[in-house]
């Protein structure tokens, strides 16, 4: 797994990173299958949110206030509010143009 | 401006490329990548969606003549958002520098969606663009270093990416074969 921006948030990381992907790797098979009926989606999708939120929102919290911190620190975030005020990316961009292929 | 685009596919399924894609760092092929946080992350409990905003720190040397005109060191900083779509089986990532951000801007792109059930196909595209403030030359220079950095860096990325999914997939065959 890929050190954090700061070692003290990197022991940390590796303990959501470890986490999130145990999760998600149980989330996504299922998902694929369940795409027929939108309402058996949407009860699948919120069972695994608070899913996720309880098995991995303690460790996320922590982590994420420490690299929160080491992304001031480094005079990130300024940066960083800046790339989001530009493109918030709040949702999914819309699928690329399909461009005349050479 | 630039602009840059390439078209592949993997060998393997959608879901497997997307699981991958929390793995494919650190990689030797891609050894100026060497922090990746996650800032920001929710699970939509409607949609199914994830969004992940992670921040990658980059250590690469730059040339003399760009650290002389624009400062900064060998460490770059790149923002990027994914969302992971698995009712439509999209994924999407969209980054950008933050650092020399108020020089250039290089925004890429990247889409993987199924091919078939055990390929994916991958679009990369990527805009590179020197602001305006910067005297013709020197912006016109700039934007040359970073399409010629990010050209190498997508080629890498592919190596590494492949590295990562073949050994995912290996590890699952060996599980799956065990008694």
């Amino acid at each position: 797994m890929a050190h954090s921006l700061s070692p003290e948030c990197t022991p940390l990381k590796h303990e959501y990173d470890s986490c999130f992907n145990a999760w998600f790797e149980g989330y996504l098979e299922p998902a694929l299958s369940a795409s027929a009926a939108s309402e058996e989606r949407r009860a699948y999708s919120k069972r695994k949110a608070e899913e996720y939120e309880n098995t991995c929102g303690k460790i996320w919290v922590k982590y994420r206030d420490c690299v929160q911190k080491a992304v001031k620190d480094r005079g990130l975030d300024d940066l960083l509010n800046q790339a989001r005020q530009e493109n918030p990316l709040k949702e999914p961009p819309p699928p690329p143009m399909k461009e005349a292929t050479s | 401006m630039h602009y840059f685009s390439q078209v592949f596919s993997y060998d393997h399924p959608w879901s497997k490329v997307v699981i991958g894609m929390w793995h494919k760092y650190p990689n030797p092929h891609c050894a100026h990548v060497v922090t990746v946080d996650v800032v920001d992350r929710s699970v939509d409990p409607n949609t199914g969606i994830i969004r992940t905003e992670r921040i990658l720190g980059c250590k690469q040397k730059a040339p003399v003549w760009v650290v002389k005109l624009f400062g900064g060191s060998e460490d770059a900083f790149v923002r990027e958002v994914s969302f992971v779509d698995p009712a439509t089986q999209t994924a999407t990532m969209t980054s950008v520098n933050l650092s020399l951000s108020q020089f250039a801007t290089c925004y890429e792109h990247v889409l993987y969606s199924p091919a078939s059930n055990s390929r994916t196909t991958f679009t990369q595209t990527a805009e590179i663009q020197a602001r305006m403030t910067l005297w013709r030359s020197v912006s016109d220079k700039l934007e040359n270093w970073l399409v010629q950095r990010f050209e190498q860096n997508a080629q890498l990325g592919k190596l590494a990416f492949t590295d990562v999914l073949r050994s995912l997939s290996g590890s699952q065959d060996k599980q799956s074969a065990s008694p």
